[in-house]
């Protein structure tokens, strides 16, 4: 990739960052929060955006960020107050430069229009105080500035005030005579200060290196007025053993327009300081410093000297070592960065730091967790082989089998965790939506989130932001009252819309509540006897009638709107959560408001189910649908009307389901008491007891689309594969359970559907 | 007159964008080490604990932890390194910032977008030619 592409990629990465901060200051801002250094990170992420906007010459983007830059400058300073208006605005504004950016990186045309009216919306607030407008194109102003372009020579600021260059090459014959190199330039760096430079360009391969041989040389720069006697006196014994130059550091003044130290110009720029028994920057900058202006910045000194002098002890190590690696610059900083006080290596600091994360290819994880679940089947074969042969009595093999599906299980777990993620990024959509929706039905709303970090399998992630979006709009829409309806109720101006987020019994439940005025239920009963999906008769209860909005063809507005869409909401959104394996129900308390609870599983790829045995097939119920396990009396399974049966438990009476019929495996009713019997929950609290003719076990199972595979059936959510390799359906309680409602599962596709099962 | 290849220069940015730029027309003129630093504190420490002098800051004014203004002030504040030449770079047309920033010794400044050639040229002005 041409470097010009690479760092405008870059750029539109760091816009989504900035973009996130942005958003994510405003509404601290609107929460309160104006504290200068939050204010300064708002106004900072819209500058950045700009400055790297114009880099690549995005007009249009510089524009419309210079005039919110301008709005964000004065409430910066103080000169326009954050009120809930200005910052709805600044909101909608950071929402429409967020539009820009994807805009402008994927060449689409931004909305004209509403950038447009944003921006002078913004300037009107801008002008509110009779203040100038400046123009991103506009004069600096500075040009009148005498300013000083001196230029600074280049130099070595060891050098600039005096002092000695000396060049000290030892032959093989020093250390033949158990001199040391390092001890000579301690020796040296007693008179002064030094910056020493090592040259080890005569340093051979490994292969060729002499041990008793000379390769290294050092230039020391000495930092001190003494006399050069003093210098050779340092050398004394050795003075016939080396090269030794001793030169005026004056003499060189200009250090760039010499040649270099011999290291930096053969050794490849790889050349080092070897660390004197003196620190010497941290020595000489408290002499040194002059006061500086403000604590702040001395302060920083300080700080930044912490970690200069933990690194100057560390590097006795770095002469034992003779080659250093020559670590990027941009890694140093970061591994100084890190709190190195306690003198623990910088090398181990930086592995932790930079080893905290890596990027994986989703298609590699998706791989992976293909594979754990053939391991999943595989395990369960192996074991069931093993039991078959009866091989499992006789020796250890049962305790190694154990040990192997705890392992599998385990891997499984790890798996399943790399892919799950927090709600956070579909949340974070949410407040945007909000203010869209709050700004076109004209109420005012403020959005609570809780629960981000909740983690659940990517790919459910995915797929719940559309019906996250539909339930959000609809409670906007729907669920708040207008101001003036609220105002009227004691309700203040502002509805609450509060988006949830938590584990519950192995399923992620995410609530969408609001303060509105609940379901109407003589309109809901109303229209659905009206548009005849009830009848007028039928008694039904608070829940019931409130989830009759969930029907498909149902729509209380009475106006259709853009927000809500043509009715076709709440069903669609209950279809894709149901296609999902999940439930959506509705609690609502009239004049305070309504919850949407949404409830879906961890992952879609694994599933804890109960295997049963029904008309010779094996099927797998889902375990978190069931409630408890029971061996039904046939006196308590009581005939209503020809075929419909309830049995009677703790004094309720509760539909019975033959899975076997519901399914079309089998013509005759199963006997009650000759079977076993399953207690379910489906959506909604709607219980059933099915009765299967027997249980196998409890298993996890690796699930497999059967529509991505084959096709959809009814009353079946998806296929496994068992341990001895046959392909077993797993159960829609959901659907079997409203078969005992509107008998909708038996149809003749379903009656077809054993070939499925044979087929394997 | 600098030997380009012999020169230390270090960017400061909080922006990836800004610095890979800046590298990028570095690199082209043959500058022969740049270091990065994402903002002002961390850049004071990679200028306090770089083994070769840093001959040239170019620096971004807002930024978090440490602007470019404090690190100016630090850098002139501190003995050894207080010559080091500085740019600043600014984002806006901000007079005042340019003012005080000259009022702490920095060398130039260069208004943001920047292309390569008015880069070069406030660096020149303050090194001189590079070859």
């Amino acid at each position: 990739m041409d470097p010009m592409a690479a760092i405008r990629e870059t750029f539109f990465q760091e816009c989504e960052e900035q973009l996130c901060e942005l958003e994510s200051g405003l509404m601290r801002m609107e929460g309160g929060e104006t504290d200068q250094e939050t204010v300064n990170a708002v106004f900072r992420a819209v500058h950045s955006i700009k400055g790297g906007a114009g880099a690549f010459g995005l007009e249009d983007l510089v524009r419309f960020a210079h005039v919110f830059e301008t709005a964000l400058d004065r409430v910066r300073s103080g000169k326009l107050e954050a009120s809930a208006n200005a910052m709805r605005l600044l909101l909608r504004a950071s929402d429409a430069l967020a539009d820009q950016v994807r805009c402008a990186r994927d060449g689409a045309t931004p909305d004209e229009a509403q950038t447009t009216s944003l921006a002078a919306a913004l300037k009107a607030l801008t002008n509110g105080d009779a203040t100038e407008q400046s123009d991103p194109a506009e004069d600096d102003g500075l040009g009148d500035l005498t300013f000083l372009p001196l230029p600074v020579p280049v130099e070595d600021e060891t050098l600039q005030t005096g002092g000695w260059v000396i060049k000290f090459r030892p032959f093989a014959d020093l250390y033949a005579n158990a001199n040391e190199a390092a001890l000579l330039l301690r020796e040296v760096s007693m008179l002064g200060p030094v910056r020493v430079t090592v040259d080890r360009s005569a340093l051979p391969d490994f292969a060729e290196l002499d041990p008793e041989g000379a390769y290294l040389a050092w230039t020391i720069a000495l930092h001190a007025e003494c006399d050069e006697q003093a210098i050779r006196s340092a050398f004394e014994f050795v003075e016939d053993d080396c090269e030794l130059v001793i030169s005026r550091a004056s003499d060189q003044s200009d250090r760039l327009n010499l040649p270099q130290p011999d290291a930096e110009v053969a050794g490849g720029g790889t050349a080092e300081t070897i660390p004197t028994p003196d620190p010497v920057t941290a020595a000489n900058v408290t002499a040194n410093s002059g006061m500086p202006s403000d604590a702040d910045v001395l302060a920083m000194i300080r700080k930044a000297q912490q970690s200069v002098s933990s690194s100057d002890r560390e590097q006795p190590g770095a002469i034992a070592g003779g080659a250093q690696n020559p670590s990027p610059p941009a890694v140093r900083s970061r591994q100084d960065a890190a709190p190195g006080t306690d003198g623990a290596p910088s090398k181990n600091d930086t592995g932790s730091a930079v080893g905290a994360t890596i990027r994986v290819d989703l298609d590699r994880v998706d791989r992976l967790i293909d594979l754990v679940g053939e391991l999943v089947i595989n395990e369960a074969m192996l074991t069931q082989r093993v039991m078959e042969a009866g091989l499992a009595r006789a020796s250890g093999v049962a305790a190694a089998l154990d040990e192997l599906e705890h392992l599998t299980r385990e891997i499984q777990d790890s798996v399943m965790a790399i892919r799950a993620q927090p709600v956070r990024s579909v949340f974070q959509r949410m407040p945007r939506l909000v203010r869209e929706v709050a700004a076109m039905t004209g109420k005012q709303v403020r959005l609570l989130t809780d629960g981000e970090g909740t983690e659940v399998d990517k790919t459910v992630i995915e797929r719940i932001a559309d019906p996250l979006t539909h339930m959000i709009r609809n409670a906007i829409d729907h669920g708040l009252e207008s101001t003036d309806a609220r105002l009227a109720a004691g309700k203040p101006e502002e509805g609450v819309v509060r988006l949830t987020a938590l584990h519950r019994s192995g399923r992620i439940v995410i609530e969408v509540a609001d303060d509105g005025a609940g379901i109407n239920r003589e309109r809901v009963k109303a229209k659905a006897i009206e548009k005849g999906l009830v009848a007028p008769e039928a008694q039904l209860s608070d829940e019931e009638t409130d989830n009759l909005i969930f029907l498909p063809g149902f729509s209380t507005a009475s106006e259709v709107s853009d927000i809500s869409g043509r009715g076709v909401g709440m069903d669609v959104v209950r279809r894709s959560v149901q296609s999902l394996g999940g439930r959506i129900s509705i609690a609502s308390r009239p004049g305070a408001g309504s919850t949407f609870t949404l409830s879906l599983p961890l992952t879609l790829a694994v599933l804890d189910g109960m295997v049963v045995s029904v008309a010779g097939h094996t099927l797998i119920v889902p375990l978190s649908a069931i409630i408890e396990t029971l061996q039904p009396q046939a006196a308590n399974v009581h005939t209503l009307g020809t075929d419909v049966r309830v049995v009677a438990m703790r004094g309720r009476y509760i539909p019975l389901v033959d899975v076997g019929m519901a399914l079309g495996y089998s013509e005759v009713p199963l006997e009650a008491d000759k079977s076993v019997a399953l207690l379910v929950e489906g959506e909604g609290g709607i219980r059933a007891v099915l009765i299967v003719d027997a249980i196998q076990g409890q298993r996890q199972v690796v699930i497999k689309s059967l529509e991505a595979n084959y096709r959809a059936v009814p009353g079946i959510a998806a296929a496994t594969v068992m341990g001895d390799g046959r392909v077993a359906l797993i159960l829609d309680v959901d659907a079997i359970v409203s078969v005992t409602r509107t008998e909708l599962i038996r149809g003749d596709a379903l009656r077809a559907e054993p070939t499925l099962l044979q087929a394997s | 007159m600098p030997l380009a290849s012999s020169l230390t220069i270090l960017v400061v940015d909080d922006q990836q964008t800004i610095r890979s730029l800046a590298r990028m027309a570095l690199e082209q003129w043959g500058v022969g080490t740049i270091l990065e630093a994402a903002d002002g504190e961390e850049a004071l420490k990679a200028i306090l604990t770089h083994k070769t002098p840093i001959h040239l800051i170019i620096s971004d004014y807002n930024m978090p932890n440490l602007n470019g203004l404090s690190l100016l002030r630090a850098v002139r504040a501190h003995g050894p390194i207080s010559k080091t030449a500085f740019i600043m770079l600014t984002g806006r047309a901000d007079k005042q910032m340019v003012l005080s920033a000259v009022e702490h010794g920095v060398n130039n400044y260069l208004v943001k977008p920047f292309t390569p050639d008015s880069l070069r040229e406030k660096i020149e002005a303050v090194i001189g030619a590079l070859k």
